[in-house]
């Protein structure tokens, strides 16, 4: 029985996961604001 | 009017009416609750079609129905078939597979596939493009052509070619929807002026609004459409069948969205001329009654009947409006105010300024598009001098004239 | 940020804050889920009672119990209630409790932005109502009016419920979208070793899709909506055709937003069924594969075809044709899944436990919901159907059985694991029957009412549609007070009841079937093996 995640492999992928989490964030800020400036 | 004696077409018919006969038996309460009157024939479909789209639209309906119900049959047969032969209770053993196997499987998990491939875009998706084009060819050979005007909560009807133009608002009355009288047969489905077209001409139909987006549909015609506020969209009718025909505002545009009502009255195309006539003579002579001096009584008698019609479904029959939406005119600060200015022009923001240009951003429109010079003088007067408020004062149809 | 990473080092099993603070504060998945699952189930009687009221007062024509005003309100915020506060937070709730479980991870990614995202829901909702209750004092005129879908120019002319809903959707914007970053960085960084993306459980594809989704289309909504308040208040013309602008881009924003929004519902619904039919046919899942590119199809072809919403507005035939023809292409993939469902059950040894039945009367009603939309995605018809009662059914074969439904299989399948507590299967069968029969007595007339013409968002109409109206109101009530059992069902079931053992149905298959019954407050401490 291996544990699942060491706790060096947890922060690792708790890291990534903030990394990305942050680049999402920044994705839906850029279509709310081209949103906000669509003209037809 | 001339096309009053059409009623025929849209008579209800004594039959028995089976959903109301089951429903009757199943829950005798509603028995009690149900109107008398709500026993006309019931519609499992659309109602008869009388335009050549509502009858292409209604064919293309039925076609769709009957191949959606056979899809649904033989899928849910093969599932239920499999509920009953596949229980652990019939001592069925589970399979393992997974996924097709071998070309047969895959030929068999294709074909449904095919098929629906085959109803989309082709069974269903050619005579669906043709219906498209069919109805969205406003212009070819077009006979005549009638704006309508979507308004809080009317309808505006113009024959651009006449110059005939009124407004077409519900008639049923107040206490039949607050069911203190016994409601009519064509309950919340009757207006007091209502649209007439000649059968056998391709009428094409522009449509526009001055306030919110309402939609124009009469389903007997296969025609609903937009109105929306400063672009014209447009459709078209060709009505094949002398008739009363009705029809509702389709798109939620307010407090009253269920209660602005379309009623047709597609008449031959002589009697259709001869009321276009007696609706120019008509205009003439309103038109003449603005160049004459009205009494005060004569304005408050007028403006009451405008009132009642254009204005009290914000304002209130009272007058007491439902604030803050729609504020009262009893004991109002703008209605209690000066006429006009000393030169005889209008005050910015004064009672006359608010019912002729109305006031942007709310419900409260711009009256000088749409009344007469009588009416818009007769309305004034009679806020001035009606509940509770004694402004005292009148303004005459011609001075209303010069202020335009 | 840091602390988050050292959550489990900070509490150790067991160790909790005490009462009320220990909800305000929870990072732990299994208390986050349940916070989403209860609040869901509350909202969704509020929402209930709220479309109660309106079946009420169509019972019959004329006006009895209310003035139009106040309708037009209970419509709208009905709806976004049953969206936003009752249906989304229920899926939610199930990735939050199920997904690590799922796919051996020790908890979601990123706790503490999961704990923010709930507690935005219960401040969102009050915003939302609370036009109502203010009115009740005379200030204001009560809440949104302008039915669910805020068209301008009716919302710019609207009163000040409004400005409310605009705030709450802007918060239930936010709360959604940082569940769904937290639900994609989980599903990409959490799994356990040896659980490829091919391994993954599809009720996870599902949710994968539908954060996608959400995080691609909220913030056109949020977008337009922030539109719709500076043209409110601070003089812009977007939507004001005499200021240069246009009523129907707003409707283009809108359901930019709103199609893809019906497969954000469903999504998660669709990745639940394929393990419930699986489990109770005691065989695998067909079709794996097949359902991952369909969900994917599925998210693609949504976010082209908003258009279909709005045909009688008025396009050009090449853009009506486009549009209908890119909606009834969603029939093929959506086709697949219908397939690979029943292929599930074919062949196997069935037994129809609660779950069992909700997830055959999903795949019978919202069949219906499809059949139906492949038919109001052509044009020349769509002009009858559309803004009638043959919509307002259309929806709720797709939202009520397909998504409502949906969420009760997954809660009847999973509640025996969160509780370690077997529910009622006499109630719970009771319920569903209850359900289904009802269900069509309230909106199977509804198909009918709008054929004669009946529009929809109307408190009062013509006499001809009264008998119609008249059942599918007495439907409405059954369907609404049956839920009840659906909620004391669960209350006792939190309660106590037949203790489950770790694989709860004897067909189960997959990693949350290995861990104990209900399951510690921590798990996947020990790697768990895939298959
Ligand atoms: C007890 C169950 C429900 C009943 C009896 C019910 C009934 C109704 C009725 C009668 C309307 C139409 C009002 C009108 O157009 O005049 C309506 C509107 C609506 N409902 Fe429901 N509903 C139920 C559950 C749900 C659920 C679960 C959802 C979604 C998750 C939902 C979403 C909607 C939406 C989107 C509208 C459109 C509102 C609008 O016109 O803006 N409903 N409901
Ligand atoms: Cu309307
Ligand atoms: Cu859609």
């Amino acid at each position: 029985m291996t544990p699942a995640f060491t706790d060096a492999d947890l922060a690792r992928r708790r890291a990534a996961s903030r990394r990305l989490g942050w680049l999402l964030g920044a994705v839906v800020l850029v279509i709310y604001l081209i949103g906000l400036f669509i003209k037809r | 009017m001339a096309s009053c004696t059409l009623e025929t077409q849209t008579a209800p018919s004594a039959e028995v009416n089976p959903v109301a006969w089951l429903l009757r038996s199943l829950f005798p309460p509603s028995a009690l609750l149900l109107p008398g009157a709500a026993s006309a024939a019931y519609n499992f479909n659309f109602p008869e079609p009388v335009t050549p789209i509502a009858r292409e639209t209604l064919h293309i309906h039925n076609e769709f129905m009957l191949i959606i119900t056979v899809l649904f049959v033989v899928v849910f047969a093969i599932m239920i078939y499999s509920m009953i032969k596949h229980r652990k209770s019939s001592g069925h053993a589970p399979a393992k597979f997974t996924g097709p196997t071998g070309a047969l499987q895959w030929f068999w998990a294709l074909i449904p596939f095919a098929i629906l491939l085959f109803i989309d875009f082709v069974l269903m998706g050619i005579p669906a493009v043709q219906a498209i084009i069919n109805m969205e060819d406003t212009q070819t050979k077009a006979d005549m052509v009638l704006k309508v005007t979507g308004m809080q909560w009317k309808w505006q009807y113009e024959y651009p070619e006449s110059g005939v133009k009124f407004i077409s608002t519900l008639a049923t009355p107040r206490d039949q929807i607050a069911n203190a009288e016994a409601k009519g047969e064509n309950y919340l489905l009757e207006v007091d002026k209502p649209v007439v077209l000649p059968v056998g001409k391709k009428v094409r139909i522009l449509l526009t609004s001055t306030d919110v987006i309402h939609t124009w549909w009469v389903p007997q015609f296969g025609v609903k459409r937009d109105a929306i506020p400063g672009f014209l969209r447009e459709t078209w009718v060709l009505i094949e069948k002398p008739g009363i025909y009705r029809g509702q505002c389709a798109e939620l545009c307010g407090k009253d969205h269920g209660f602005m009502p379309v009623v047709v009255h597609a008449v031959p195309e002589p009697e259709y001329l001869a009321w276009v006539e007696a609706q120019k003579a008509e205009a003439k002579a309103a038109a003449g009654g603005a160049d004459r001096t009205w009494s005060k009584d004569e304005l408050v008698a007028e403006g009451k009947a405008v009132y009642e019609k254009v204005c009290a479904a914000c304002h209130q029959p009272d007058g007491k409006g439902l604030p803050p939406a729609f504020p009262a005119l009893a004991g109002s600060k703008i209605v209690s105010g000066p006429l006009l200015d000393m030169n005889g022009k209008v005050i910015k923001d004064s009672h006359v300024d608010r019912v002729l240009h109305g006031k942007a951003g709310t419900a409260m429109q711009a009256f000088a598009t749409s009344l007469s010079d009588v009416e818009l003088a007769a309305v004034i007067t009679y806020e001035r001098n009606s509940f509770g408020n004694q402004a005292g004062d009148m303004i005459q149809p011609a001075q209303i004239k010069s202020l335009r | 940020m840091s602390t988050a990473t050292t959550h489990t080092a900070e509490h150790p099993a067991g160790e909790y804050h005490g009462g009320l603070l220990r909800w305000l504060t929870t990072t732990n998945h299994k208390d986050i889920g349940t916070m989403y699952l209860t609040f869901s189930l509350i909202m969704f009687f509020v929402g209930g009672l709220m479309i109660l009221a309106v079946r009420a007062e169509l019972f019959s024509p004329g006006l009895q119990l209310m003035q139009p005003e106040f309708f037009n309100q209970l419509i709208g915020v009905h709806a976004l209630v049953m969206i936003f506060a009752a249906l989304m937070p229920a899926a939610t709730g199930f990735a939050n409790w199920m997904l690590p479980l799922m796919i051996g991870a020790p908890d979601m990614a990123l706790p503490r932005l999961n704990n923010w995202g709930f507690w935005l829901l219960p401040p969102a909702a009050i915003l939302l109502t609370l036009p109502f209750t203010l009115a009740l004092f005379g200030i204001g005129d009560g809440a949104l009016a302008t039915g669910w879908t805020f068209y301008a120019p009716l919302s710019v002319q609207g009163g000040m419920g409004v400005d409310f809903a605009i705030l709450a959707v802007h918060i239930l914007g936010i709360s959604s979208i940082m569940g769904s970053i937290n639900i994609i960085v989980t599903i990409f960084n959490m799994r356990a070793p040896g659980m490829t993306m091919m391994k993954l459980p599809l009720f996870a594809w599902g949710w994968l899709i539908t954060a996608f989704l959400l995080i691609a289309t909220l913030p056109v909504l949020a977008g337009a909506v922030t539109m719709l308040l500076t043209d409110r208040h601070f003089g812009t013309h977007f939507f004001d055709a005499a200021g240069g602008g246009d009523p129907i881009l707003f409707q283009h924003l809108f359901w930019f937003f709103g199609h893809p929004e019906v497969y954000i519902l469903l999504l998660p619904v669709w990745g639940l069924m394929p393990h419930v039919l699986s489990t109770f046919s005691r065989k695998p899942t067909y079709g794996y594969k097949a359902q991952v590119y369909s969900f994917i199809a599925i998210g693609l072809l949504s976010v082209v075809v908003w258009a279909h919403h709005f045909f009688t507005a008025g396009m050009p035939v090449p853009a009506l044709v486009y549009f209908m023809f890119s909606t009834m292409a969603i029939s093929l993939p959506l086709a697949v899944l219908f397939f690979c469902w029943i292929a599930t059950m074919w062949k196997g040894a069935m037994t129809f436990e609660t779950p069992m039945l909700f997830a055959v009367g999903f795949i019978v009603l919202f069949g219906i919901a499809g059949l139906t939309g492949l038919i109001l995605a052509d044009v020349a018809a769509d002009a009858q159907y559309h803004h009638s009662y043959f919509v307002v059914a259309h929806f709720h074969y797709a939202l009520f059985a397909g998504g409502i439904m949906g969420v009760m299989t997954g809660v009847y399948y999973w509640l025996p694991k969160w509780t370690g507590h077997m529910y009622s299967e006499k109630l719970g069968k009771l319920h569903f029957w209850l359900t289904v029969v009802s269900f069509n007595l309230t909106f199977l007339p509804q198909f009918f009412l709008g054929l004669a013409g009946m529009p929809r968002r109307i408190p009062d109409y013509a006499l001809q549609f009264a008998e119609f109206n008249a059942i599918s109101t007495l439907g409405a009530f059954v369907l609404g007070f049956s839920q009840l059992l659906f909620a004391w069902n669960i209350w006792s079931c939190v309660r106590g009841g037949p203790k489950v053992e770790s694989r709860v149905w004897e067909g189960a298959e997959g990693l949350e079937w290995e861990l104990p019954s209900p399951p510690p407050h921590h798990t996947w401490e020990i790697q768990p093996v895939i298959k």
